[in-house]
């Protein structure tokens, strides 16, 4: 692999117009990664999704260049409809298309830069490739006191031209004072074998609000890492969504941290799998001032040998007096092949706070089974019903009406 | 229309109803009344065809074989069986439910299904005859109900759902005198020359009103007497033990 990787890195380097200072910090990274390697279950941050052993076992030796000098083709059947949008469109890890219609000119700007390429170092070793590999750097601004009129879908799709390539992607957001973003990531595969990792950095002034939905429903056997770091001002909210349902292999990481007293971060989710698939939600929610508040509720509906984790850690420090946070994991394990691993954690430095978690695991309950058959359902139509009950109060949670309908109809739920 | 010759169930080895037999033709009401744990709610559920009990003998429907259809075939066929305990579904509207419900019935038997604006004017007529808080509906399916809506909502499926063959195990313990009333008003509207009643109960009270044409004694899975609507006076005078 390492061969692979100088060899790979020296292609993409050249490709590129990044200063000699990016580049030697890029290096830097490079060597961290190559020093320590894809994560395992050694790690105890990867134990239940062993990303080092899925590349072994299912990919095998992975491409690290991408030659993003031609142009794809953009399959504009995948946009999805009913739903005006601005959007951004990724096929192959490069941006194809950027559409910004529905806005005020100069209230939201993209712009190519490499800024904040420092900022993030040694955050875990996914990272480090993420910040050595990734060919280009965007940073999305939202300007003070605007807020977008239409979501912001980006879309990442793949094509079945890419096979057993590793893509990196790298994002910064960036909203200023009392402005609001309505973020979807819209997941589009149409490759096998692929590893995509998804960086973005958020960093919300005073009075902004961010709605991050993250919908990964397409049946593929990709590899996918997304990790989310946000940065809180005062009185700023932040709200993530993730449908976690469609690849082979999918982790989201939240990193959260509750810098200014009155933030508050809803981290909301559904693990929804089948067919050996195996997903993690792992968030880290650090309260570091006071009045600060989070809230997480995950559920997952688990079939055919199919795993899902989910790790929430509420971190309180010691000067962030009344933080409220909660966090509340339910699943379904719709049979016995299935497995479900919770691993909340509470680490409160502070003494008066309000901090709780749950977490429960069980089966379809056979006695409603039986009492929605003797209506006239089948098995399949009231095991449906009961599952889509189920998710109802999570999907409830987004606050957007128009992206619940569209999670809503995702799921195939009817109302 | 519903013949149960030599009925036995047993679970985890435990009998439960002891060579049970019982003749319902069209358009009658039986009554069973028996002490707790007699096997009433046994009864009902293996009539529904509730799994995990093991069985033997002969129970036809219609000239036929019950145990040949899953649960969902014996509510198309026209068996209803309002729940002791009725279940709290979370997420699922009423409303939503009863109209699946119906239409997965009118399907089954070839009718053509109800759109929206019939299925609202059918619920809203049935609601009104029981006294059925309509804003219910819009509800979580029994979820946050209390125990006399949940009954309530058991008659108000029934009335919909329009059964040949209605079972209600104990519909009425635990309702009030004005819920017994809607209750037994919604049996006796559905009173026609061709459907039947199961009616389940351990008090005499609701065969005020209701006039059953037959009532059984069940005691440890056995009939022990049957008899006319006097029966049922006679019952609540003397009381279970001297029917063994
Ligand atoms: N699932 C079960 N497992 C074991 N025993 C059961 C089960 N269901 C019912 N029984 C037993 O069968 C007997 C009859 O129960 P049931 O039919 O519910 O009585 P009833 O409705 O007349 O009160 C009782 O002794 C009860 O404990
Ligand atoms: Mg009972």
């Amino acid at each position: 692999m390492r061969e692979q990787l100088l060899t790979d890195f020296d292609k993409i380097i050249s490709d590129s117009k990044f200063s000699n200072n990016d580049i030697e910090h890029k290096r830097k990274s490079l060597n961290k990664f190559i020093e320590n390697g894809f994560p395992t279950k050694k790690n105890e941050d990867w134990k239940f999704l062993d990303i080092g052993r899925i590349i072994d076992k299912n990919i095998g030796q992975l491409d690290f260049y991408n030659n993003y000098s031609s142009q794809n083709k953009i399959d504009t059947s995948i946009f999805v409809k009913g739903l005006e949008h601005n959007k951004i469109v990724f096929v192959n890890g490069r941006i194809e298309k950027i559409d910004l219609k529905h806005e005020e000119n100069n209230k939201i700007e993209i712009k190519e830069e490499s800024k904040s390429i420092n900022k993030f170092n040694n955050i875990n070793s996914l990272i480090n490739l993420n910040n050595a590999l990734t060919n280009k750097h965007y940073t999305i601004t939202t300007k003070s006191g605007y807020s977008l009129k239409k979501p912001l879908i980006i879309y990442h799709s793949t094509t079945n031209s890419i096979y057993k390539k590793n893509i990196n992607l790298r994002l910064d957001f960036k909203l200023e004072k009392n402005s609001s973003l309505k973020l979807i990531d819209y997941f589009y595969d149409d490759s096998n074998d692929n590893f995509l990792n998804i960086f973005y950095s958020f960093d919300l002034a005073k009075d902004s609000i961010l709605k991050n939905y993250k919908i990964d429903h397409k049946d593929n056997k990709n590899l996918k890492y997304s990790y989310n770091h946000i940065d809180q001002s005062e009185n700023s909210l932040s709200e993530t969504f993730i449908l976690s349902s469609g690849s082979s292999y999918l982790k989201h990481e939240i990193n959260c941290n509750l810098n200014e007293k009155y933030s508050s971060a809803f981290v909301n989710g559904i693990l929804k799998l089948d067919d050996l698939k195996n997903h993690e939600i792992k968030t880290n929610i650090n309260h570091l001032n006071e009045n600060t508040k989070s809230y997480q509720l995950v559920k997952s509906v688990l079939g055919k040998a199919s795993k899902a984790a989910y790790q929430g850690k509420i971190s309180v420090n010691s000067i962030a007096q009344k933080t409220d946070g909660y966090q509340l994991s339910k699943c379904i394990l719709l049979d016995k092949t299935s497995e479900f691993n919770a691993k909340p954690e509470l680490e409160i430095y502070a003494d008066d706070v309000k901090c709780s978690h749950g977490s429960a695991s069980g089966s379809l309950n056979e006695d409603s089974i039986f009492y929605l058959m003797s209506r006239g359902l089948n098995y399949e139509q009231s095991k449906e019903l009961l599952i889509n009950g189920f998710l109802l109060d999570v999907i409830e949670k987004i606050t957007d009406s128009e992206t619940k309908n569209l999670i809503k109809n995702t799921l195939g739920l009817k109302e | 229309m519903l013949k149960i010759n030599n009925l036995n169930a047993k679970i985890e080895k435990k009998t439960i109803l002891n060579n049970f037999s019982l003749n319902i033709n069209p358009g009658e009401v039986h009554a069973i009344m028996g002490p707790n744990g007699s096997g009433k709610s046994t009864l009902s559920n293996i009539l529904s065809g509730k799994k995990g009990y093991e069985v033997t003998g002969e129970i036809l429907f219609e000239n036929k074989n019950l145990f040949e259809l899953e649960t969902e075939e014996r509510a198309h066929k026209g068996i209803f069986l309002a729940f002791q305990y009725p279940l709290e579904i979370p997420g699922v509207n009423t409303n939503i439910f009863l109209k699946t419900s119906l239409n997965a019935i009118r399907r089954a038997k070839g009718e053509k299904e109800l759109d929206a604006i019939e299925f609202l004017n059918l619920v809203k007529e049935k609601a009104k005859n029981l006294k059925f808080d309509e804003e219910k509906l819009n509800r979580q399916l029994n979820v946050g109900f209390s125990g006399g809506e949940k009954k309530k909502n058991e008659i108000l499926q029934m009335s919909i759902l329009n059964p040949k063959l209605s079972i209600l195990d104990e519909t009425d313990s635990g309702l009030d005198i004005d819920a017994l009333r809607v209750v037994a008003d919604g049996v006796n509207a559905l009173r026609k020359k061709n459907n039947s009643f199961l009616i389940i109960t351990h008090y005499q009270r609701l065969l005020d009103y209701i006039k059953p044409d037959f009532v059984h004694v069940l005691i440890n899975g056995k009939i022990t007497k049957s008899g006319g609507p006097e029966l049922a006076l006679e019952l609540e005078k003397k009381g279970y033990e001297n029917f063994n």
